[in-house]
């Protein structure tokens, strides 16, 4: 039903808090009020982009890594594309792989997880290294085969390079995502672009942003120490 | 923009073609983020340094050290860059305080770990000397400290200048704004600008493995390896 | 020697983290893609928006309205600028999203000047568009311009009233969106117009202008007329710009015209029916509402086509 005279009616949108308009440091009136819409799916959405990134990369890290061992010719061809993977700025790879897989989730995935390749790959390799080789020769000589001297002794011996590099992983991804939201807003990086483009740049969703990434960061490590405590008997060195 | 594009190698081409036919912008652009880049470091060199020697010296709040990489690392550069917006304004200064804390993590978990783990009987032989802490830490722990302290620094300094891109989303200058660009330099741009980046990167590295070189004590020059820095 | 339980527990750990990551990795993957309702029939609208809030807002009026309507829309929000907005249109990553009429002519299609009226600048933008296979709905009441602003006491300083003016204050910094800087409805045009040539363009990434223009960093900045910083007793000074170099600005949603062929009359009549009702007035109230008071836009949009009965 239009107003007599023509014109859409418009509705009264609510006054933003004084602390909102008035560029208060914190508001946790819009925080509670804006949790559903803006910063809980942002953050299911860091957490989906970060455990779908650290899983595949140490899928993919993993076997490599062990091939690498086996066939030392590769180590050097595999350590060298991940380093110079590394250096490409991530604000750039972003872009760079779009021709290859759109404007998607894939692309951000894709960018994600060669980031990780680079740090699981050498605490992998690093940790299988780590086991002294008269440890090894005593295995063999007491008759295990190569296969059960890498699950038996140079896997569990590696457990703890391997959680360092995950938790490396882990908190960079999560670092690394947050500047996804550039190429597609998803994440966390999707709400502190948005508060930056405000003519007073809006600090509480700002700050909101920022201290869930990094207490998402934080618990995500803390989760792999106790992983590791799980994991394994800390291996004594004099072994 | 499609594959076909891409997978002729024509943007790889005209990415180099965009840097030969823009020098003088390039360097432009490469000058501000060195800029930015050198007063994160020197800010971030100023308060980690003197803080991980003495600390390492003292062998007291080895948490702080550890957590100081930890904390840097899980701190988003974007994060900070925002936050340190909303309280230091637009502008230079803003980007600098964020990259400075990004390199403090390293700076201070090396500087401690160098000094922390320098050989106990050299600093015990030389209390027997009677050299005062002072002199100890001066004459003994600092030599013996530079080969893992320099690398801290290393470290520090291609993190900060590699992520000094990111400044150019609060208006930070630098080979950023080229990338955040695409609309007017289009992919040849963006690709050209990166390959600058990951020189630079680079070139900072080269640069300070010779700088650590020159200043290391002659003796320790071939063991580098010391103690690794721990994650 | 390691103990043999250790052994057996380390090996299972390895074979479970390992699978763990995996099932996660897929799972989530999986999981993660939206949950539609179950899609009617017909193609799929995917529809984009620009990188500025205005656009958020439309996008989201958009969308919604479709979807009340029974269409099928993936909406991609914030995808960027103009320049990747019409690579995406072309290369099909998405068939759908609202224009300004004079963008489109200016800097899509690099008409040096724009057409003297803005229903001439839509026919003109339509029949560009008609030519590469693209349809132009109906245009909206509202435009929204590129202007240049600055402070109140800039103005007062060097007598600043039009863009022409800014020669008298010699070299100075004029910021923007990155973009900005190579657009013939911005800086370019602004320097070639006005013979600006002592400006230097800083780029603000995505930091507003009006931000900038209050930390002191730029003498003047490119921003939208229809931002709320510009409204009554405004701390701003928008200089005029008799050339019109950004042309007229009425917003009009592209759609790929193969795609409005298959979804049928429906669709013209529900976006047409949305965009008739975007007033200034209403676009303006829209963007105080999220930039101002800080509501999202999806809450916003929605309030305002519940108001209109358009959803």
């Amino acid at each position: 039903m239009r107003l007599a005279g023509g014109g859409p009616v418009i509705p009264n949108f609510g006054q933003g808090s004084s602390c909102v308009t008035g560029d208060h440091v914190f508001c946790w009136g819009w925080v509670k009020a804006h949790w559903g819409d803006t910063l809980g799916p942002a953050l299911v959405q860091h957490i989906e982009l970060t455990l779908i990134a650290v899983a595949i990369g140490f899928a993919i890290a993993f076997p490599l890594a062990l091939l690498a061992h086996r066939y030392h010719r590769l180590e050097q061809p595999f350590g060298t594309v991940a380093a110079l993977l590394y250096t490409i700025p991530s604000l750039a790879l972003f872009q760079l792989l779009v021709p290859f897989t759109g404007i998607t989730r894939t692309t951000i995935e894709v960018a994600l997880v060669s980031y990780t390749l680079v740090i699981l790959f050498p605490n992998i390799m690093a940790g299988l290294r780590s086991v002294p080789a008269d440890v090894i020769e005593a295995a063999q000589g007491m008759g295990l085969t190569r296969r059960q001297v890498l699950w038996r002794i140079e896997l569990p011996l590696a457990v703890p390079s391997i959680i360092a590099g995950l938790r490396i992983a882990v908190v960079s991804t999560v670092a690394i995502a947050t500047i996804a939201a550039t190429l597609l807003r998803d994440g966390l990086g999707s709400p502190i672009l948005d508060a930056l483009q405000d003519p007073i740049p809006f600090k509480t969703e700002i700050y909101s942003a920022g201290l869930l990434a990094v207490a998402l960061a934080l618990a995500a490590d803390t989760v792999l120490v106790a992983l590791r405590h799980v994991l394994v008997r800390w291996p004594r060195n004099a072994e | 923009m499609t594959i076909a594009d891409v997978a002729n190698l024509h943007t790889f081409v005209d990415a180099f073609r965009f840097i030969g036919d823009n020098p003088h912008f390039l360097l432009e652009k490469a000058w501000q983020q060195i800029e930015l880049s050198l007063a994160a470091l020197a800010l971030a060199a100023v308060v980690a340094l003197p803080l991980g020697v003495v600390l390492g010296h003292f062998h007291r709040f080895s948490g702080l050290a550890i957590g100081a990489s930890i904390f840097g690392r899980a701190v988003p550069s974007l994060v900070l860059i925002a936050a340190f917006l909303t309280v230091l304004g637009i502008g230079f200064a803003n980007n600098m305080v964020a990259l400075a804390i990004l390199g403090t993590g390293p700076m201070l978990t090396n500087a401690y770990d160098a000094v922390d783990g320098v050989d106990r009987d050299a600093v015990d032989a030389a209390r027997g000397m009677g050299m005062t802490g002072g002199q100890v830490l001066a004459r003994i722990e600092l030599p013996l400290a530079i080969p893992l302290l320099f690398t801290g620094i290393r470290i520090a300094a291609v993190t900060i200048v590699a992520t000094a891109p990111i400044a150019a989303i609060a208006g930070g200058g630098g080979l950023g704004d080229i990338i955040v660009n695409q609309a007017s330099y289009r992919l040849a741009g963006v690709l050209g600008a990166s390959f600058c980046v990951m020189l630079l990167s680079a070139g900072v590295f080269l640069a300070l493995a010779a700088l650590q070189s020159a200043v290391t004590p002659k003796g320790l020059r071939r063991s580098t390896l010391g103690r690794a820095p721990s994650s | 020697m390691i103990r043999k339980h250790t052994r057996r527990a380390a090996k299972a750990a390895f074979a479970i983290s390992l699978s763990v990551a995996i099932l996660i990795g897929l799972l989530t993957a999986a999981l993660a893609r939206p949950a539609h309702a179950s899609p009617k029939a017909g193609p799929t609208i995917i529809l984009g928006s620009k990188n500025f809030p205005e656009e958020y807002i439309l996008g989201e009026l958009y969308k919604q309205a479709l979807e009340g309507a029974g269409f099928t829309v993936s909406y991609k929000q914030s995808i960027g600028s103009t320049e990747i907005m019409t690579s995406a249109l072309q290369s099909g990553k998405i068939n759908m999203y609202p224009e300004y009429t004079g963008v489109i002519v200016q800097d899509v299609f690099g008409h040096k000047s724009s057409p003297k009226t803005a229903s001439a600048t839509y026919k003109l933008a339509k029949s560009l568009e008609a030519k590469k296979g693209f349809s132009l709905l109906n245009p909206t009441p509202f435009y929204d311009t590129d202007v240049l602003a600055v402070t109140n006491a800039t103005a007062k300083k060097y007598g600043l009233k039009s863009i022409a003016d800014l020669k008298k204050v010699g070299a100075f910094k004029l910021g923007g969106f990155p973009e900005c800087k190579t657009r013939n409805t911005c800086f370019a045009g602004y320097v070639k117009q006005y013979g600006l040539s002592k400006a230097s363009f800083l780029s603000l990434g995505s930091i507003s202008g009006y931000a900038a223009l209050d930390a002191g960093k730029v003498l003047a900045a490119d921003v939208f007329s229809t931002d709320p910083p510009l409204g009554k007793g405004s701390k701003y000074t928008v200089l005029q710009d008799p050339k019109h170099v950004t042309g007229f600005q009425n917003v009009a949603p592209i759609v790929k015209t193969s795609l409005l062929q298959q979804l049928g009359p429906n669709f013209t009549k529900t976006v047409n029916a949305v965009s008739k009702d975007l007033t200034l007035d209403a676009i303006v109230a829209m963007n105080k509402a999220v930039e101002v008071d800080k509501a999202s836009p999806a809450v916003v949009a929605a309030a305002f086509l519940k108001a209109n009965h358009l959803k």
